[in-house]
């Protein structure tokens, strides 16, 4: 019954989409021209059944990344094994090309919020993220991405922004950076920082994926929805991006309200309309 | 790690617990935009469970409508708090809670519906099984048949109600195109949940057979599981059924309890 696995496919510097339940039936009768496909891990990981079996057929059309929404990295508690053995699970049946997690924490003592909380930026909290990564990367045999999420509000006990310390995660952990530059450009308007300053502080050569959606505006906040079209704000943050870290495989999300899938190709074919634009130019 | 553990317990305690001051002025930069961005959390919290709700109950959200079901949900998750990263894990309880929620005790099957939507949610993830090993089972001596005990098909479930929950079930999924009414006199429902494929239908069982296969996926041994039903139900054939359930794949293994247990004493 079990076929037999794919061979490990690297993630093409190419834009492409978040896979979600009501495209897969379309991907495959049209096979669109994304240059991959990036789930969430925890949609996978029932034992069977119509998720699994929809992976397996478009993962053998394209390269497919496993970004992980609830493994909690930042949590004072411990790892959470089982979780971490499904995704190692997942990963040795789908090979994947990247397999990334979130710089934040979801809950404590066994009690979940299931969203993305932001951690305090201390020395302390730098210490047990490098050590995370570390077990985590050692148990799945692989580095890993961590990415940065939007954040609503600030700790006092922080010692240093996020940008440090972000990198200082990739460069004491080694790991790799998913960068979202709509996270970024939602942080910094909530909190008032130029979100220039944040691309200047992430090294060249840690950034290893982008990704780029949409937010809503709540009151005087935004919200990562992932709900709306990238914004043009965003677009032009990108662009900056893309000059500073070269071309990079970049993902368009869209988890809420989704649109036909026709709309995420053609945000996924400006992404290439830049990455070509912005590269040549600057090359 | 003593600060980060205090913060984040103090941080879920204002999430769920739904006092945010102290820990607006003890930990956030901006203390007064501190309490509404916490709010702001919870809100995004709750908002997420509850969709993992709707995703597993969408007829319970019918049958109660949008502000209700949201109403429930948000009592629900105080009372439950989440204990999984994956969300597809949220919710078994909401059968339980539904049959102690006060607003909700006007519709007698809501708790039951709950239960026959989560046995749907469970069978939905459930592994794919490959047919029954008869093969092995033809090698068992017949003297051993009696000690054997069965496993049911992981995208099986059974559900009972004393009310008529398949129909209920049926006229709310979205291709249903039919009379909408239902006649809650009509009795109730032993049913086995399945998918095959991918596809998950209901399929009514027989007194005696409801007996039977709650008894052979409960894994009682295979004498005790006939002597249960055949007191209940005189005549019931059980060899039949028993052939019908491995045919069907709703059996899908077996074992013999004391060769195991013999077994592992000697690895």
């Amino acid at each position: 019954m079990n076929c037999a696995s794919p061979k490990f496919d690297p993630i093409p510097a190419k834009a492409g989409i978040g896979l979600r339940a009501p495209h897969y039936r379309e991907i495959l009768a049209t096979l669109p021209a994304a240059g991959w496909f990036e789930v969430h891990s925890e949609n996978f990981f029932g034992d069977g059944g119509q998720p699994l079996h929809f992976l397996e057929q478009i993962r053998s059309h394209y390269p497919i990344a496993l970004h992980g929404v609830g493994l909690s990295l930042g949590s004072a508690g411990p790892l959470d094994r089982g979780h971490l053995a499904r995704i190692k699970s997942l990963a040795g049946r789908f090979q994947p090309g990247f397999v990334s997690e979130h710089l934040s924490w979801a809950g404590v003592d066994g009690r979940y919020s299931n969203c993305l909380l932001p951690l305090p930026y201390t020395e302390e909290s730098l210490k047990h993220v490098c050590r995370r990564v570390e077990r985590v990367q050692e148990f799945l045999g692989r580095r890993i991405l961590i990415e940065n999420v939007s954040s609503y509000l600030q700790f006092k006990q922080s010692t240093v922004p996020e940008w440090e310390f972000i990198a200082a995660v990739a460069a004491r952990a080694g790991c790799g950076i998913l960068l979202d530059v709509n996270n970024i450009y939602v942080s910094a308007v909530n909190h008032g920082f130029d979100p220039s300053l944040y691309l200047q502080a992430i090294p060249r050569g840690a950034v290893e994926e982008i990704h780029l959606a949409g937010f809503e505006a709540q009151g005087d906040i935004l919200v990562d929805t992932h709900s709306r079209p990238v914004y043009e704000d965003v677009w032009e943050l990108y662009k900056r991006a893309v000059l500073r870290f070269g071309i990079t495989p970049t993902l368009i999300e869209w988890d809420a309200d989704i649109p036909p899938l026709a709309v995420l190709l053609e945000e996924a074919w400006r992404a290439n309309a830049v990455m070509e634009g912005e590269y040549a130019f600057s090359a | 790690m003593r600060f980060l553990r205090e913060l984040q317990r103090d941080f879920m305690e204002a999430v769920y617990g739904g006092d945010e001051s102290g820990f607006a002025r003890k930990a956030v930069a901006d203390e007064f935009s501190g309490r509404e961005r916490l709010r702001l959390y919870r809100h995004i919290a709750f908002g997420n469970m509850t969709d993992a709700l709707r995703a597993a109950y969408p007829v319970v959200e019918q049958l109660v409508g949008k502000e209700f079901f949201d109403g429930a949900a948000w009592e629900f998750i105080r009372r439950y708090p989440s204990r999984s990263g994956d969300l597809h894990d949220f919710g078994a309880e909401f059968a339980g809670f539904l049959s102690r929620f006060p607003s909700a005790a006007i519709l007698e099957y809501l708790p039951d519906v709950a239960r026959l939507e989560w046995a749907c949610h469970k069978v939905f993830f459930a592994a794919d099984r490959d047919a029954f090993p008869l093969d092995r089972l033809a090698q068992v001596p017949q003297s051993r048949y009696g000690h054997l005990r069965f496993k049911l098909n992981p995208a099986c479930r059974l559900v009972r109600s004393r009310f008529p929950i398949r129909r209920i079930w049926e006229i709310h999924q979205p291709d249903y195109r039919g009379e909408r009414t239902v006649d809650l006199n009509e009795g109730g429902a032993d049913l086995l949940v399945r998918r095959r494929e991918r596809v998950i239908g209901l399929f009514p069982l027989g007194p005696g057979e409801w007996d039977f296969l709650s008894a052979l996926g409960a894994e009682q041994t295979f004498s005790k599981a006939c002597g249960g039903v055949l007191i209940k139900n005189p005549g019931f054939d059980v060899a039949g059924r028993l052939r019908h359930f491995v045919a069907d794949a709703i059996l899908v293994d077996f074992y013999d309890e004391r060769k195991r247990r013999g077994k592992s004493k000697s690895a």
